[in-house]
């Protein structure tokens, strides 16, 4: 089993210092490009998310921490901050269906990252939000 | 993310290369209104090529929102075309497939514009 981990603060130019991260992390472990991507959108959407609405004014004192998992067939990240409670699992699903002038901008990176990967969990351990990500890499040929 | 363009036959056409994240979102933005608003004072069509994007967020899909609002606004035909794997999968399952004309390649995006040779 191989794990990595960091924690950065809730500060969007620390996206691209997890990006990085991410990227070593693929490269050590020769992760398949086709299972790569959803975890990099998966961190994407949910930092950005804590940065925008999960630290109100205390940005300096609210932190995410990531980490990697890969065990056997399964790639793991769990993400862990102490912004705002919100479980992004009980955020209803967009209309897909709604004409383009009625669409609201945004509101899509739940439902993105629910339908990419195989397993997603979210806890509220101590004050702060868990979410697990999972995603078999056997099912990197079928995408 | 790096983007370029260039003007034959009436036709702008936009190459996004890189990765439209949370960070290059903005800028893109900017680009594509310009373009947009470019266009419609030349009477041009608009494609975007996507053959060099890697990555894709819903920062980025809104930016692909936003000009596609514009270029509607301002009657200005607009196609996106040669989508790679991973954002291919983000149109579909957002369903943006469904709200901008996708096309497979760049000769499916002119006829859709109005400008096949």
């Amino acid at each position: 089993m191989s794990v990595a981990q960091t924690t950065v603060g809730a500060d969007a130019a620390a996206l691209a210092p997890l990006q990085s991260f991410l990227s070593d992390f693929w490269s050590r472990e020769q992760i398949p490009d086709s299972v790569r991507f959803p975890f990099e959108l998966a961190l994407e959407e949910i930092f950005i998310n804590v940065v925008m609405h999960g630290s109100d004014d205390r940005h300096d004192a609210v932190w995410m921490e990531v980490t990697l998992r890969h065990e056997g067939s399964w790639l793991d990240m769990v993400l862990r901050d102490n912004g705002n409670a919100f479980d992004p699992l009980a955020a209803p699903p967009p209309d897909l269906d709604a004409p383009m002038e009625d669409r609201p901008i945004g509101g899509l990176g739940i439902h993105l990252i629910r339908t990419l990967m195989d397993e997603v969990m979210y806890a509220s351990v101590n004050g702060c939000n868990e979410l697990t990500l999972r995603k078999r890499l056997d099912d990197a040929s079928a995408h | 993310m790096n983007v370029t363009h260039d003007t034959n036959n009436r036709t702008t056409t936009i190459h996004a290369i890189g990765r439209l994240d949370f960070e290059a979102a903005g800028a893109f933005q900017k680009d594509l209104e310009q373009a947009v608003a470019d266009a419609a004072a030349g009477g041009h069509a608009l494609v975007l090529d996507c053959a060099g994007l890697e990555y894709v967020s819903s920062a980025g899909l809104r930016v692909f929102l936003v000009g596609a609002r514009a270029a509607k606004a301002s009657s200005v035909p607009f196609a996106v075309y040669s989508l790679t794997a991973a954002v291919k999968e983000v149109f579909d399952v957002s369903g943006f497939g469904r709200i901008i004309d996708v096309l497979a390649d760049r000769a499916g995006a002119l006829e859709k514009v109005g400008r096949s040779a």
